[in-house]
């Protein structure tokens, strides 16, 4: 699947932007690295990660749009952080653009957006998710603009978290 | 106190739609004993989450990109030069007196116009342990790399750093070599 984010990445490379595109993915890779890596050296594994797209993208790789670049910056941040442990590892392997990185069988996982999880909940709670985890508004801004009571908001809340962590660990 | 993972969860969440920064750290922290199971969740969640808008940090850090890898690390660690120079002086012994030399090469060296295979175990064992990189992501990138396809070579590279390096060492070559010398200009 294919949504906004994808056409503004394809939109941002095609124009050669490739600072701003890489720049909008720099919290997302350093808090995937530091949940992966189970702590600070999360940090490290991201700047590597950073180092090898940014190399990739000055190289023109990726241009050709027959990926999403998120599938593509996930893919590299699955490949550094399973290599970063292993010995010798950084030495070669992550500084090479000849090695073919990515593990693209990620790819079948990115076709899972959260937009689709809210599409899984019933329409009231649905609503609401929208609201919070795509909008970012706080439960009295959700309640405001649905025009619903706050206490009716927040179980509507309550409901959907177990939700939102099955979902994620299916 | 019971750790709530499903909280943890929900409020990462919205602070990503809202635009600020995660602090995953502080997240798995605060699930103590439960850090891999939300952890796990985190990574499932950021690997189906949308990407915000790109922060002036964000823009900074991927502009940084650009300049030489040591200089970049040492940045990051919030690290001055004279830190490094003090770690690599107390490492290899050197006497007070020749600290302002190691200082001079150092910079040399973090700015890619030294060539760092001269340069001694004992310092990039230094450096390294330091900056907590390992020695191939401080150094640039080799124009002579075997394995380096042609096009590559042609945009990546701004200059030849090899002719760059050769051209410095060669002008800089001192008559009288000591122990400093040795340490980033090797024996030869």
């Amino acid at each position: 699947m294919r949504d906004a984010r994808d056409a503004e990445d394809a939109r941002l490379l095609e124009n050669g932007e490739i600072a701003l595109l890489l720049a909008g993915w720099v919290d997302v890779i350093r808090a995937r690295c530091i949940a992966w890596m189970r702590g600070p050296v999360g940090e490290d594994v991201a700047q590597a990660v950073l180092e090898r797209l940014w190399r990739e993208l000055k190289a023109g790789r990726h241009g050709d749009g027959k990926l999403p670049f998120r599938v593509i910056v996930h893919s590299v941040i699955g490949w550094v952080c399973r290599g970063w442990n292993e010995a010798g590892w950084q030495e070669t392997e992550l500084f090479d653009l000849d090695v073919p990185v990515p593990d693209l069988a990620d790819a079948v996982v990115m076709d899972l957006t959260l937009e689709q999880f809210v599409a899984t909940l019933p329409p009231g709670d649905g609503e609401v998710a929208a609201l919070l985890y795509l909008e970012g508004l706080e439960p009295a801004e959700v309640a405001d603009r649905l025009d619903k009571q706050p206490n009716a908001v927040h179980q509507a809340a309550h409901r959907i978290k177990p939700r939102l962590r099955e979902w994620l660990a299916a | 106190m019971k750790v709530d993972i499903e909280t943890l969860l929900d409020e990462l969440v919205r602070r990503h739609a809202r635009g600020e920064p995660l602090d995953v750290q502080g997240a798995l922290a605060r699930a103590g004993d439960r850090a891999d199971e939300l952890a796990t969740l985190i990574e499932a969640y950021l690997e189906r989450a949308p990407r915000n808008a790109p922060s002036t940090e964000a823009m900074e850090l991927v502009r940084s990109l650009d300049d030489p890898p040591m200089l970049r690390a040492r940045v990051g660690k919030r690290l001055r030069v004279d830190d490094v120079v003090d770690a690599i002086v107390t490492a290899c012994d050197v006497q007070p007196e020749k600290r302002p030399k190691v200082r001079r090469y150092y910079q040399q060296l973090e700015a890619g116009v030294l060539d760092p295979s001269r340069v001694a175990a004992k310092v990039w064992d230094a450096i390294t342990a330091l900056l907590e990189r390992p020695r191939a992501a401080l150094v640039l990138p080799r124009l002579d790399a075997p394995s380096a396809p042609a096009a590559y070579l042609r945009t990546e590279a701004p200059y030849d750093v090899q002719l760059t390096e050769r051209l410095v060492t060669r002008a800089s070559e001192p008559v009288d070599r000591d122990e400093v010398d040795a340490l980033f200009l090797g024996n030869g």
